[in-house]
């Protein structure tokens, strides 16, 4: 199988003042490209610090993450990065977030990249909203321009941090499908990290859970469902099942 | 107005009738507030009922302010005044501002100054009058100086405050794109702290008054500190309060010159 992004032996140890925290513990597991994986594990059991890792914002106290069979850096372009909340800057439009990070790497004035991003923004519904600030948009919307600000960087690896835990019920489900659609019709291969059983279950190909701290890969499961989108996913007869042998696995 | 032409529904006009009245009331009931004020202040001051050589009275407020408008020296004072307060309200936002930035910068020497910075803002500025006029003389440069102490040390703590709030996955998401600090400075620290630095702007607009009657108190040739301080010791009670109706015309006015920055921005 082609190993995308790859997993050795990961260990970490981060320090507090009282102690040594032991938080990752030989962690090994492949994901393939173009899939969507999702992490999921008990609350407190590391989900976030692995992220971090991948990122390259943390260095691994032992083992190391492959990219492409090439070591991941610190602040590696071939990665972004979706956080809890949208963290879009009040005082940009729409256009000006979209482009921060074209800014910070000095590509804003290449045209090229430029058309990409109108592309985009045309493509999912939010050029209308260009000029518009932040807070005249919907949660949802907000999520999808957090999305396109990513993509305009045109990382190889996106992560995810609970991109969806601070939208309400509703939104949540909606923006989790446009989510999915995006990233598959970008081809992008997907990292999910997340305490929601049925979010995980509905966006991913690969879901890999792991255990309470220090944290190892308790078990690695395939996820198929035929090309469904999430919502569709969420109606399969197969969906129960799922959930309950996850379910087991992290209680 | 364009959006007059609009037909809004009985209710709506209604509602809109509603709040124009409260807006009229309120204006109303200002206008009574000082005509009632300053009608009873030159009613019991005129019948003897309190003393006008010690509380004065309105008419003899404008007869004194002509007065010294006649004579010239008016104009002095209030210039002397308002160009000391700009100047030091300028002088304090922007070195404060900039000592903020570099405290932000360098988290050692955040840690390093901040015992110094606590105990410098419950300092009295006060306290150090005496100091300034032997190191830099008496005069405006003193005055400025005690002017520029009173604002600086709360810029800096107020600034510092504000920069250091930023939510932290800002600040990760802006790494996560590869910005260096100066970027991360210039676009997510300075332009997050804007509506902070307009409440700094405004709280300096006070205490720089503050410090220039303060400074003038201590030792000045013109301003009108030293105009309030001249008439009391001088028992001109109508030069005292000519002085402070002054003092508030152009206070007011350099606040409301601050407050349209915080309707553009604030909402923001």
């Amino acid at each position: 199988m082609e190993s995308f992004l790859q997993y050795k032996n990961l260990s970490y140890f981060y320090q507090t003042k009282e102690s040594e925290i032991h938080a990752l513990n030989n962690i090994n597991f492949v994901v393939k490209q173009k899939d969507f994986a999702s992490i999921v594990g008990p609350s407190g059991c590391g989900k976030t610090t692995m992220l971090s890792l991948t990122a390259g914002l943390l260095q691994p106290t032992d083992g190391e993450i492959l990219l492409n069979n090439k070591k991941i850096e610190k602040n590696d372009s071939r990665i972004g990065y979706m956080f809890q909340r949208d963290h879009l800057f009040e005082w940009r439009t729409i256009w000006q977030n979209i482009i921060l990070g074209l800014e910070i790497q000095k590509k804003h004035k290449d045209e090229k990249t430029l058309c990409f991003a109108e592309e985009l923004l045309k493509k999912y519904d939010l050029y209308n909203f260009k000029n518009k600030k932040p807070r005249q948009l919907s949660g949802g919307m907000r999520q999808r321009v957090a999305l396109i600000r990513t993509l305009v960087l045109n990382p190889t690896l996106l992560l995810l941090d609970e991109p969806f835990s601070a939208l309400d019920f509703q939104t949540r489900l909606k923006v989790c499908d446009d989510v999915y659609q995006i990233i598959k019709s970008e081809e992008k291969t997907a990292l999910l990290v997340t305490h929601d059983i049925s979010e995980a279950l509905s966006m991913s190909d690969q879901i890999i859970i792991l255990s309470s701290r220090p944290a190892s890969v308790k078990k690695e499961l395939k996820i198929n469902f035929q090309g469904k989108t999430p919502l569709e996913k969420r109606e399969d007869k197969d969906f129960g099942k799922y959930f309950e042998l996850i379910w087991r696995n992290l209680s | 107005m364009k959006h007059k032409q609009i037909n809004y529904s009985k209710t709506h006009a209604k509602y809109l009738k509603k709040l124009k009245t409260e807006k009229i009331i309120i204006i109303f009931w200002q206008i009574v507030v000082i005509v009632g004020f300053l009608g009873l202040w030159e009613l019991l001051s005129g019948t003897g009922a309190i003393d006008p050589f010690f509380f004065s009275s309105p008419s003899r407020i404008v007869q004194t302010i002509i007065e010294l408008g006649r004579t010239g020296n008016l104009f002095i004072h209030m210039w002397t005044s308002l160009y000391e307060t700009i100047l030091g309200f300028l002088i304090a936002t922007i070195l404060g501002v900039l000592i903020a930035i570099l405290l932000w910068w360098s988290e050692r020497l955040r840690k390093v100054m901040e015992p110094y910075l606590i105990i410098l803002n419950s300092l009295p500025k006060i306290a150090l009058g005496p100091m300034i006029i032997l190191w830099v003389g008496s005069g405006t440069g003193a005055t400025i100086v005690m002017c520029v102490l009173i604002c600086l040390v709360i810029t800096i703590i107020s600034m510092l405050n504000a920069f250091i709030s930023c939510d932290n996955d800002k600040i990760l998401l802006m790494k996560s794109m590869h910005a260096n600090k100066f970027q991360i400075l210039f676009k997510l620290i300075l332009p997050n702290a804007l509506s902070d630095f307009i409440s700094v702007l405004k709280i300096n607009v006070g205490m720089s008054w503050v410090g220039t009657i303060m400074g003038e108190y201590l030792s000045s040739k013109a301003g009108l500190g030293y105009l309030i301080n001249y008439g009391s010791q001088m028992l001109q009670l109508d030069i005292v309060m000519a002085s402070i109706v002054l003092l508030c015309i152009l206070a007011g006015g350099m606040y409301f010159m601050v407050s349209p920055f915080e309707k553009k921005y604030k909402r923001s």
